[in-house]
């Protein structure tokens, strides 16, 4: 089980009480009747799915019913941090 | 009043349980009202702390109390009010007229939910195999509000001053959440009072 920081309740809680809402910061287009409808299917239906570092969102459903981000490898499932939605991420893979 | 049912009121257990581990009593038909506001808004907390008389708890996971009110903190910008039963309707014009024009919504919740108070020597016990959220008292001080899960249902506890706990269920789990607890406290014996 994931022990997860929920950056609202600002405490540690079990995976349990969270549901995962897939990835984090998709923008939605300012116009989207200029956009192709490949364009358009990508922002709608297609994810990256990357092995390592992903932004996602979570939803402290059994909590305070707040949506945050998490930035969590995927193929270790080690959290390295949770923000409000909002805010940017800390961690993004790229050396500073 | 006369046909207002409480979500537990089908219950029939003795009320004595000769060293019952575990003591249950629904705080019956209490008033549920719930508030959302911005807490950065200084004009909406004051007029709410002037109205109610004691100020809302902006810090997570905080409770507030005055006479027979409380205030849980369910998120940044949402509360829950628990006041005396059948003066509900009272406290949401109240608010209401004194928030006029602000940007904030009250919402009449008492039919939705109920209010159990668990006590007992077993609490602790029963604590343990029902939630995930650790409750020990180093960990949950009195007058602290969570919400998690309870067994399959979601509850919001509050520790209260004499060290038992207040939990709101909905009144859809309400029989679920009995037949739990009877289980649950199988080992240390249930009283209804």
């Amino acid at each position: 089980m994931l022990h997860i920081y929920c950056p609202y309740c600002e405490e540690m809680r079990e995976e349990e009480e969270f549901s995962y809402s897939g990835e984090a910061h998709i923008v939605r287009p300012k116009d989207p009747k200029s956009l192709t409808d490949d364009e358009w299917g990508d922002y709608l239906f297609f994810r990256t799915n990357p092995r390592g570092l992903h932004h996602e969102m979570w939803h402290h459903s059994a909590g305070c019913r707040r949506y945050f981000n998490v930035t969590r490898d995927t193929s270790t499932y080690r959290i390295y941090e949770t923000y409000k939605i909002g805010e940017k991420p800390i961690v993004t893979g790229e050396k500073s | 009043m006369t046909n207002m049912y409480t979500p537990l009121h089908h219950i029939t257990l003795p009320d004595t349980v000769a060293d019952a581990g575990i003591v249950m009593r629904e705080d019956k038909l209490r008033g549920h009202l719930n508030l959302r506001g911005n807490p950065e808004d200084q004009a909406f907390t004051e007029t709410v702390a002037k109205v109610l008389g004691v100020a809302l708890p902006l810090q997570p996971n905080s409770s507030a109390e005055i006479g027979s009110t409380c205030i849980y903190w369910l998120a940044p910008n949402e509360w829950l009010l628990l006041v005396a039963a059948g003066t509900q309707d009272q406290v949401e014009a109240d608010l209401r007229s004194a928030l006029m024009g602000q940007h904030f919504a009250i919402t009449d919740i008492s039919s939705g939910q109920t209010l159990v108070n668990l006590a007992g020597a077993k609490l602790d016990e029963l604590m343990m195999k029902s939630t995930v959220y650790d409750c020990h008292s180093s960990h949950f001080p009195v007058g602290k509000v969570v919400q998690t899960t309870f067994a399959k249902t979601g509850a919001t506890i509050y520790k209260c001053t004499d060290g038992s706990f207040d939990l709101v269920i909905r009144r859809s789990f309400a029989d679920y959440f009995f037949l739990w607890l009877k289980d649950a406290s199988e080992d240390y014996g249930l009283a209804v009072i």
